[in-house]
């Protein structure tokens, strides 16, 4: 790891992609979060299912909302979504990993068990599973996706903290009398922290698909909460009828989910010299 | 969704049903180009949870087993006149306290035994002395019921009683046999052109012709009631060929049916009465004033545009069909401005309030109620919740601001004189029409008197009676005599036929 | 190896167990009174309190726990909270959808993703390489029901090719339609899966191609393609097992959504539906079932991986 990763990562075509559509993607939230083009939500019944045109861009849905705006200010919500649930999930692992690496004998054995078997959860299970008990919110996808990327998280940066815990100048310290927190701020979390980076950006990822795939299901955004997962869902009946429409925000998703993929499989390249040959392996959860 | 039907049987329970017996429906084919061994599947929404007709509340029940399985002393057409079914005539004395069946003769239950006026005296006593049966209430005015005859029935009253002769139409009125022994809640045993033969649960209710039938045997085999979750599945398994009808199409589905030649799309009326709720025991809906605004602030039109054009709009709280109707349309007509002004005057400008829906009925009307609300300086908050929890918070608890569900049921006009139910309405005025009203001596006096509680209540805007629905009935080409009027409610086949 | 499949069988029964604990817990919480919504609104205090004892619902939690734990190893799932339907009949009909969409979308996954995957590996230095491995990257990050929105739209809306949505009424009684109708659906899952598994399995090839026995058979005369196939292969097909267990995750969630995107009658948009109605002895057991279904496959995973591999074999 060295500090000339900002440059190695834009030295890749897929950085660059992950770079440039991520900084759209932000732009247009913190737009989106002042301006549309029109009000998302403003409903026109008597103009259901607008072909694209002048005033409706993308056209317009099944209430005569303008897809366009709609779409615009739902990246808004996934960015948010993205955000949240990367954090939610990195103090997640760190916290196990930590617990499981470092913590007393007696709790390592337990905290791998929970580990291996929330892993087997996958984040929809967990977020239906809350949602059953709280109602459908993106406060519950992102305690799902915290959750359940958390357990990967913590299974990476377990081995990570183990290897750093083992070598010679973090003995030294530990020998010299620091305790086990300061080791783990001091030492661990600065050397663990380009394997945590490129883990959170694929979280990111994750995120923006489940929000997809719970708002989908209606689990996740509440109607208030313009997303691209909901208005799939409201469309998926018409899909036959009015196909053009579930484009955009099916687009949408995934050229977002591509942007959080590629940063981190060029930061991850970026970061550690030996994955430069390109041995990926990830585990996708959706 | 098994659960919707249960909970609206069951829990909504707004009242057992429209009767719309109908007898034989419109045209029949000509006899030798029936196929008499048809079987005809039917696409429904709503399952039975079970088949008691004495302890189970719904619609759902009634839609299948009343007319075709069960029958009463009378019963209604198409266009809710009532008519004589197991009785050959009626009789009403003019102090409306005597009621007079002849009964037909020859009358037989599926089972073969004879049906006599002791079977009916025995079932309408059932109903009378048992307080748990559905339709125990309606006939709370009844002193007796006795069989002056083998082929006669008399119910003495205790105060003339304008809605008895509807109730006899439905749950209230439907004859069983004394000598049977079957289980209610999985058996039917009764006098129709149909006979109960199988029901799997979770999926489909099958019907096949009474051959023992006392009247004109079915013209088909038998009949499948198939079960569906939800309205797109319907519509794909008609379209595959699964089914021959199926009853209420989404209308915004309707697309699908375009250029298919096997179905026909049938309107229909219905008593689905979309009903928008506003709390009169919460501030600010407690002041008139923000209740009327509120109706000026909703497009009715808009409304039906956006479910795909299927209904009509309301205006009160009786529906065309329905005893009392008057177009009440006028009453807070959209008026986005005025809405505004009386708001802002209200001192309730920039307010937020809150819907409860159950998650049922979908996001369109919420979605086309926010954005209108908006538009008048309302922020309308969504809470799209399971049934149970809208039973609980809005139906028991009445802990809601807004709420929004169908009542589907017709002759409801009693759950606005109800004390305690979850309108939280109450007027004395209405209460006292509501009465003249039942113990009113002809139906024009007893109309009259519901109108006036009407226009009542809708000048009192404790609702929005957004509309009621159209229904849309998909039935394929070579099936006749399927009825398209308040096929939610009651489903009449025994005029259905299919053509070779 | 009879230590390694006895260790392997605790941890799997050890994982099922705190997997229920933890779906019942969680579930248990739930606020909202069952007994009131069977009772309908019309059912008085009373009546109510007897729907509770019923249900069992006014036991001790623990003792619930084990009552379903015992249930469950009976075979009895119990009743549905609203219809009263055994729970374990109804799961069984939607099984019948769900294990055979998983396992179609699993063997066109893997028959997509792994000749692709060496193919991308073995052409890795070639622009129809970077095509393939650019191509994977991004249906990777598809979003299921946005797959399964374009397939529907270009083979069933366009080439008349497919049913596009539903499931025959009387099921498998007409196997052909049957079958016909979970075709699409299970090449939305497979394309989106079949990507991932790609990707992997050209890192997996890419690895093999640098290896020393690879390498040394290719020196002997061998083209490497040839000594790629004889020696290097079966490593690679190895590691993909592994990736399986991983998959199967995937797999089973993306027929959730897929249920309900083509409207097929599976154990998915049962558990939708129950979670819509609130039916939590219904939604308890679909969890399980399909939690349990991950971690069975997991562990059969292992337990192959482990008896194809020579290495982990003498091992133990």
């Amino acid at each position: 790891m060295s500090a000339a990763w900002p440059r190695e990562l834009l030295r890749r075509p897929g950085g660059v992609l992950g770079v440039v559509v991520l900084a759209v993607l932000i732009v247009s939230a913190v737009v989106a979060t002042f301006w549309t083009p029109q009000d998302p939500f403003a409903t026109d019944p008597f103009h259901r299912w607008q072909g694209p045109s002048g005033a409706h861009l993308l056209g317009t849905d099944g209430v005569g909302r303008d897809v366009f705006s709609y779409v615009f200010a739902a990246s808004r919500t996934a960015l948010l979504v993205a955000v949240l649930s990367s954090l939610v999930a990195g103090v997640v692992g760190v916290v196990l990993a930590a617990v499981g690496a470092l913590g007393p004998r007696w709790l390592r054995e337990p905290v791998a068990v929970l580990i291996d078997v929330l892993i087997a959860f996958p984040v929809l299970l967990i977020a239906i599973m809350l949602s059953a008990v709280l109602g459908p919110s993106l406060t519950e996808v992102v305690v799902a996706v915290g959750i359940g990327f958390g357990v990967n998280i913590a299974r990476v940066a377990r081995g990570e903290i183990r290897r750093v815990a083992r070598s010679g100048y973090v003995l030294a310290a530990r020998a010299a009398g620091l305790g086990p927190g300061r080791v783990l701020t001091d030492h661990l979390l600065p050397n663990i922290a380009p394997v945590l980076i490129v883990q959170l950006s694929l979280s990111a990822g994750v995120a923006v698909l489940s929000e997809a795939g719970l708002s989908f299901l209606g689990y996740g955004a509440p109607p208030s909460t313009p997303s691209w997962g909901r208005l799939l869902g409201d469309l998926q009946n018409y899909v036959t009828i009015y196909p053009l429409t579930a484009v955009w925000p099916g687009l949408a998703i995934t050229v977002s989910v591509l942007a959080c993929n590629l940063f981190g499989d060029a930061l991850r390249e970026a970061t550690d010299p030996r994955l430069r040959t390109g041995r990926r392996e990830r585990r996708r959860v959706r | 969704m098994r659960t919707r039907r249960s909970l609206l049987g069951a829990g909504l329970a707004v009242v057992t049903a429209l009767a719309l017996a109908g007898c034989s429906t419109a045209s029949s084919p000509s006899a030798g180009g029936a196929d008499r061994s048809a079987v005809v599947d039917v696409g429904l929404y709503l399952e039975p949870t079970d088949l008691n007709v004495r302890t189970t509340s719904g619609v759902a029940l009634d839609q299948v087993l009343i007319d075709n399985v069960y029958q009463g002393l009378v019963g209604l057409d198409p266009s809710g006149r009532l008519h004589d079914v197991l009785a050959e005539r009626h009789t009403v004395s003019s102090d409306g306290r005597t009621v007079d069946f002849a009964l037909r003769s020859g009358l037989k239950f599926s089972n073969g035994h004879a049906l006599d006026a002791e079977d009916v005296v025995w079932s309408l006593n059932q109903v009378r002395t048992t307080k748990t049966d559905v339709g125990h209430g309606d006939l709370a005015a009844v002193k007796s019921i006795t069989a002056p005859s083998k082929d006669a029935v008399r119910l003495t009253l205790t105060k003339p009683d304008s809605e008895l002769l509807y109730a006899l139409a439905g749950r209230a009125g439907l004859v069983l046999d004394e000598q049977a022994s079957n289980d209610l809640k999985t058996t039917a045993i009764g006098s129709g052109p149909y006979l109960l033969k199988t029901w799997k649960q979770g999926d489909s209710i099958t019907l096949t012709r009474n051959p023992k039938y006392w009247g004109t045997r079915a013209k088909v085999a038998s009949v499948v009631f198939h079960y569906f979750s939800d309205r797109a599945t319907a519509v794909n398994a008609a379209l595959a060929g699964d089914l021959e009808v199926l009853t209420t199409v989404d209308p915004t589905l309707k697309a699908k049916f375009q250029g298919n030649q096997d179905f026909a799309l049938k309107q229909g009326a219905s008593t689905d009465k979309y009903t928008l709720v506003f709390n009169s025991k919460r501030a600010p809906l407690n002041r008139l004033a923000v209740r009327k605004a509120l109706r000026q602030a909703i497009d009715p039109k808009a409304i039906i545009a956006a479910i795909g054009g299927d209904g009509v709009a309301q205006g009160g709280p009786i529906p065309k069909g329905d005893p009392g109707y008057q177009d009440l349309t006028s009453v807070d007509a959209y008026d986005p401005a005025a809405a505004k002004a009386a708001l802002e005057k209200a001192g309730v400008a920039g307010t937020t309030l809150t819907l409860t829906v159950p998650n049922v009925y979908g996001t369109t009307v919420s979605d086309v109620l926010t954005s209108q609300l908006k538009a008048v300086g309302v922020t309308l908050k969504v809470r799209s919740v399971d049934f149970t929890s809208w039973l609980t918070n809005v139906y028991t608890d009445k802990d809601y601001e807004l709420s929004f569900v169908d009542h589907a049921e017709a002759h409801d006009f009693a759950n606005w004189v109800t004390p305690g139910y979850y309108f939280n309405y109450s007027d004395e005025r209405v209460d006292a029409l509501y009465e003249q009203a039942t113990t009113a001596l002809s139906a024009s006096e007893a109309d009259a008197k519901l109108a006036q509680a009407a226009r009542i209540v809708a000048d009192a805007a404790p609702a929005d009676w957004l509309y009621t629905a159209i229904n849309e009935t998909a039935i394929r080409s070579t099936v006749t005599g399927f009825p398209t009027d308040f096929t939610s409610n009651r489903l009449n086949l025994a005029g259905l036929a299919v053509s070779k | 190896m009879v230590r390694f499949l006895a260790t392997r069988a605790v941890l799997l029964l050890l994982g099922l167990l705190v997997a229920a604990a933890l779906i019942f817990a969680v579930l248990r919480v739930l606020p909202g009174d069952v007994a009131q919504v069977i009772g309908g609104t019309r059912a008085s205090a009373e009546q109510v309190a007897r729907i509770r004892a019923q249900l069992g619902l006014d036991q001790p939690l623990p003792v619930q726990f084990l009552d379903w734990i015992g249930g469950l190893l009976r075979l009895d799932l119990g009743r549905s909270l609203v219809t009263g339907t055994p729970v374990a009949g109804e799961l069984g009909q939607k099984l019948e959808v769900t294990l055979p969409l998983a396992g179609l979308s699993l063997v066109l996954g893997l028959g997509l993703g792994i000749p692709l995957g060496v193919l991308s590996a073995v052409l890795h230095r070639r622009a129809s390489g970077f095509v393939l491995a650019a191509a994977a990257q991004s249906v990777a990050a598809v979003p299921v029901v946005f797959a399964g929105v374009l397939l529907a739209l270009l083979l069933g809306s366009f080439l008349h090719l497919l049913p596009v949505q539903g499931f025959p009424l009387d099921g498998w009684r007409q196997p052909g339609r049957a079958f016909a109708s979970l075709i699409l659906p299970a090449l939305t899952i497979a394309v989106v899966e079949g990507a991932v598994v790609l990707r992997f399995t050209r890192s997996a090839t890419l690895e093999a191609l640098g290896q020393d026995h690879v390498r040394m058979a290719a020196a002997k005369g061998m083209t490497l393609h040839r000594a790629l196939l004889t020696h290097g292969l079966p490593g690679v097909l190895l590691s993909v097992v592994s990736v399986i267990g991983l998959e199967i995750a995937a797999l089973l969630v993306g027929a959730v959504i897929v249920e309900q995107l083509f409207q097929l009658p599976g154990v998915g948009r049962m558990l939708v539906t129950d979670v819509a109605n609130r039916d939590l002895v219904k939604v308890q057991s679909e969890l399980l079932v399909l939690t349990g279904l991950i971690l069975v496959v997991g562990a059969v995973v292992d337990v192959l991986h482990r008896v194809l591999d020579p290495r982990q074999r003498e091992r133990t």
